[in-house]
């Protein structure tokens, strides 16, 4: 469970963008919610996807881990095109995401969600012989548990944590194994402001060979966690840029700051 | 249908050369050596028509079955005895009262009345929890059963084909040709044609409802997505209430339509259940047009298989299910979501 | 798939533990019941043995693979007591029987592990071939496959013999014992409902089994964890295979014989019903639920007598006991059980308290 990755992926992550979307579309019935998307993002980058409700960007992600297949176009992972690929072989390749409404495990502890989450991830998840006490991945959910601050609440069940608390859980999901590209889904949603600083503080913390797309609304987490933006519109791609370029374009003021900033 | 010539060119083409092949084989006056490898053209014609006519039967109970699945995701096991109990309904309403109709829709009202109290007294408690309405309807049938048993006894009962139905009618198919030329037309039992076009009247009136009327909109949009029904405002326990009714009702009828042409007797309950599963399989589950495709594609299985290969003709129809599973688990007519 | 209301617990994780140790977690009820089970050819007629006991452990097993698929996986499947009749079959058509024509007079040690291999593949094949349904459709699907393997028996003669079957199925003797013999055969299904028993409460808590709880409640999410969920699920048939399969092996040895209804819908379904009876919660369930099963077809006769109906009634009764469990405790025998205690407890803490309070006061 050591977070070092193999040399073959050092190789191909040298070579190739950390995921790469080529014409990438999604079409429900008439309505399309993606169209001809193409996106690159280098390995070890943070990117921000911003828009209103309903511009694709959950379906963006649900098309790179593989919940929806795309209606056309092609998804290359480190290189590797993915495309066609199910969600738990894009997984195993160190993609991961978070959910926008927590998606966990209610009737197991905290420990044992994580512990899941790390077997997902290891060799032997058909294994039918008991962990023992010194089990490797047990060590490793533990301190996965502590890197997001939930060594209090270890042993209770995920149903009886506060919000914040499930919040914080879901990233600890994906952290899980060696991750090398983490897609999260309105992380902060929900939040309380200690609370944002203390998510603000895990993702500014995250090794630096981990590479993320972060949907968020709060502008002020948004910008302070990423290196680049992406607007999305419709369904579209319609503006990419470093944060500071983006908050002062007078067109994305105009669309999607509103007079919120004005 | 264009849309599907386009999409499917191969596919279309075989299944043109198919039709073509079958009207021709209807058709045609059969050749000594078309008569040495298909046997006799009456047995293929009159194979041919029972697989037709049974699968008319068989879209009935069906079409009420997958209904019910689709809108309520209730796979009622209990179908088949609603089936038979309509069959023995309308037996004794056809001995009291001599009159076929009189049989056919006093088992069709019975039944749906059976059908409101299970959905009224029993389901809507359960919403939801689809296993737990399951296992209620192998509890069902299996007290059915018994009832019945108990007050029909074992024996073999036949509903009263009414006169004006009885008897054999010619239908413009040459069988053979007699030595002195003359044609030998085909000679068929009206009420099986009868049945047919019942059955097809009602499917195409099923489809009309179901698309054309305010009703039969919930209904679909029920089937493809049963929160938005009720996120409509509609009034969903009573449009529950009636598609099982209604579902439970044509069991009930095709209960008497089967009793006509084939027998009531213990045991039918669930041979025509596992007709039903295997017919919605295949077609699709919650399409009326997938009951349809089902029902007649099982019918010619079994028909074609009693008289083609008679040692396996009841497997037949289960190989097609397997290789539907296999190749199209979501069954042929259904769409994909 | 929504199973039975109240929401099936995921069975905790615990890490391995010594034999030393599980056997001293269990609690007094299990203790008294394996002794019971133990001495009991001391104390029972051959007939309570064999007819009631042996074969209710039989039934338990088959209706154990089913609860394991459907209480830990959430996949009903109804072709559990369609690999057990194939086990049994095959174990008449590589063993010996009565039908010599067909018969191969394996010895026992090469026919029952072939046997037992045929059925898992077979029970992982019907798997594989209805996980790629959701939910409830699984149900529908394992009972045409359950059917069509009764047609294929019923009609074919050349391997299943058609509708006689096979008869003249004798239990081998092995190290100088006749295992068809009451106490042995008693022993020896004691063996194996234990094993698969003890096999079932492990895994359910080992990774595996710990998954397939996860792709109960949330396939979506297992997918997103790197879990394949449609090969935890075949892989699970597999596992429930084996136990049917063995099961398969004492019933045809137990019976002596097996023809089509062996598998026929009415033993299917009555799996299901013995499943969930007994409570589908819990591994011991499906034991309890066979027991009382077996209880009912043997004495149902002068129960129905005694309340005033025909013995030829008996479906009736087990149609209104099973529908009456369904609605009043659709966690079976087992969840009343649990819910007794809790009353119980819950009763004595209060009085405990009102006690401590009431001590207070004065």
């Amino acid at each position: 469970m050591s977070a070092v990755p193999s040399l073959e992926r050092l190789s191909s992550a040298g070579s190739a963008n950390a995921l790469e979307l080529r014409g990438v579309s999604r079409l429900f019935g008439a309505l399309a919610a993606l169209s001809d998307v193409t996106l690159s993002v280098r390995p070890g980058e943070r990117r921000a996807v911003l828009g209103s409700n309903g511009a694709g960007k959950t379906t963006l992600f649900n098309c790179v881990t593989g919940d929806f297949s795309p209606s056309s176009g092609v998804i290359r992972f480190f290189g590797e095109d993915v495309t066609a690929f199910p969600p738990h072989e894009r997984i195993r390749r160190g993609l991961r995401r978070t959910y926008q409404i927590s998606s966990l495990f209610a009737g197991l502890t905290v420990l044992e969600n994580v512990y899941l989450a790390c077997r997902g991830v290891s060799r032997n998840r058909f294994s039918l012989r008991r962990p023992r006490r010194d089990d490797t991945l047990q060590h490793a959910a533990e301190s996965l548990v502590d890197a997001v601050h939930l060594s209090a609440v270890r042993d209770r069940l995920v149903g009886e944590l506060a919000y914040g608390q499930q919040r914080q859980l879901e990233i600890a999901l994906a952290l899980s194994g060696a991750p090398r590209f983490i897609l999260f889904d309105e992380p902060a949603a929900g939040l309380s402001p200690t609370e944002r600083a203390d998510l603000v503080q895990i993702l500014t913390s995250l090794p630096a060979h981990i590479g993320y797309i972060i949907i968020e609304h709060d502008m002020d987490v948004a910008l302070r966690v990423v290196e680049s933006v992406t607007m999305m519109h419709n369904g579209r791609i319609f503006k990419e840029g470093r944060p500071d370029e983006i908050e002062s374009d007078p067109e994305v003021q105009e669309l999607y700051l509103g007079g919120g900033h004005g | 249908m264009s849309d599907f010539i386009g999409r499917r060119p191969i596919w279309s083409l075989v299944i043109l050369i198919a039709v073509a092949l079958l009207l021709f084989l209807i058709f045609a006056v059969w050749t000594p050596w078309m008569e040495l490898t298909f046997g006799r053209k009456r047995v293929f014609l009159s194979a041919l028509f029972n697989g037709i006519t049974l699968g008319g039967l068989y879209f009935l109970v069906a079409s009420g079955f997958t209904l019910i699945f689709g809108l309520m995701r209730n796979v009622n096991l209990a179908h088949g005895s609603l089936y038979l109990f309509g069959g023995y309904v309308g037996y004794s309403i056809g001995n009291l009262t001599g009159s076929w109709f009189a049989a056919l829709i006093g088992a069709f009202v019975v039944v749906a009345l059976a059908g409101i109290l299970m959905q009224v007294l029993l389901f809507r408690w359960m919403e939801g929890q689809d296993l737990r309405q399951t296992l209620v309807t192998i509890g069902l049938s299996i007290i059915v059963a018994d009832l019945l048993l108990w007050g029909y006894g074992g024996d073999t009962f036949q509903v009263t084909t009414p006169d004006w139905l009885s008897g054999p009618v010619q239908l413009p198919f040459i069988v053979a040709l007699r030595s002195n030329g003359e044609a030998v037309m085909m000679m068929y039992p009206l009420v099986r044609i009868a049945i047919l076009i019942g059955a097809i009247i009602l499917g195409v009136a099923m489809w009309l409802a179901l698309n054309r009327t305010r009703i039969g909109m919930l209904v679909r949009a029920g089937v493809d997505d049963r929160d938005m029904l009720s996120a409509t405002g509609v009034r969903v326990q009573l449009v529950f209430v009636m598609v099982f009714a209604f579902g439970a009702g044509l069991a009930g009828l095709a209960g008497v339509v089967g009793g006509t042409f084939q027998s009531l007797q213990p045991g039918e309950d669930t041979k025509i259940l596992l007709s039903s599963l295997v017919v919605v399989i295949v077609g699709g589950m919650g399409s009326i047009p997938g009951a349809a495709m089902g029902a007649l594609i099982v019918g010619l299985a079994e028909q074609f298989g009693s008289v083609y290969m008679p040692t396996y003709a009841v497997m037949l129809t289960f190989v097609i299910m397997v290789v539907v599973l296999a190749i199209r688990p979501q069954g042929l007519a259904a769409v994909r979501r | 798939m929504a199973l039975a209301e109240p929401r099936l617990a995921i069975a905790t994780p615990r890490p391995r533990e010594g034999l030393a140790e599980v056997i001293a977690r269990q609690g007094t009820a299990f203790w008294i019941v394996a002794a019971l089970l133990l001495v009991m050819p001391l104390i029972a007629s051959p007939f309570w043995l064999v007819q009631i006991l042996a074969y209710a452990m039989i039934l338990g097993m088959i209706a154990l693979s089913l609860m394991f698929l459907a209480g830990y996986g959430g996949i009903v499947s109804l072709v559990q007591m369609t690999v057990a009749a194939f086990a049994a079959y095959l174990v008449a058509i590589f063993g010996d029987s009565a039908i010599t024509q067909i018969s191969l007079k394996w010895p026992w040690w090469t026919a029952v592990p072939v046997a037992i291999l045929l059925a898992t593949l077979f029970g992982t094949l019907s798997g594989a071939l209805s996980v790629r349904t959701e939910g409830i459709y699984t149900i529908m699907i394992t009972l045409a496959i359950g059917s069509a393997f009764y047609y294929l028996a019923l009609q074919n003669y050349t391997i299943f013999n058609g509708f006689s079957g096979f008869n003249g199925v004798m239990p081998p003797v092995f190290l100088g014992i006749d295992w068809g013999s009451t106490m042995p055969f008693y022993y020896l299904t004691l063996g194996c409902a234990a094993l698969a028993y003890a096999g079932v409460v492990y895994v359910s808590r080992a990774p595996f089994g710990l998954a397939l709880q996860g792709t109960r409640d949330n396939p979506r999410r297992m997918a997103a964890l790197g879990f394949d969920v449609v090969a935890h699920r075949i892989a699970a048939y597999a596992f429930a295979a084996v136990i049917a399969a063995f099961a398969g092996v004492l019933l045809v040895w137990y019976q002596r014989q097996v023809s089509p209804g062996t598998g026929g819908v009415g033993p299917v379904v009555d799996m299901l019903i013995i499943a969930v009876v007994g409570g589908l919660s819990r591994p011991i369930g499906p034991f309890i639920g066979a027991l009382v099963y077996v209880l009912l077809r043997t004495f149902a006769l002068d129960l129905l007598d005694w309340v005033g109906l025909e013995g030829k009634r008996y479906q009736l009764l087990i149609g209104v006991g099973f529908l009456v469990i369904v609605l009043f405790s659709p966690d079976g025998l087992v969840g009343i059980w649990q819910r007794l205690r809790e009353r119980y407890r819950k009763g004595r803490e209060a009085q405990d308290a009102q006690m401590r309070t009431g001590g207070g006061a004065s």
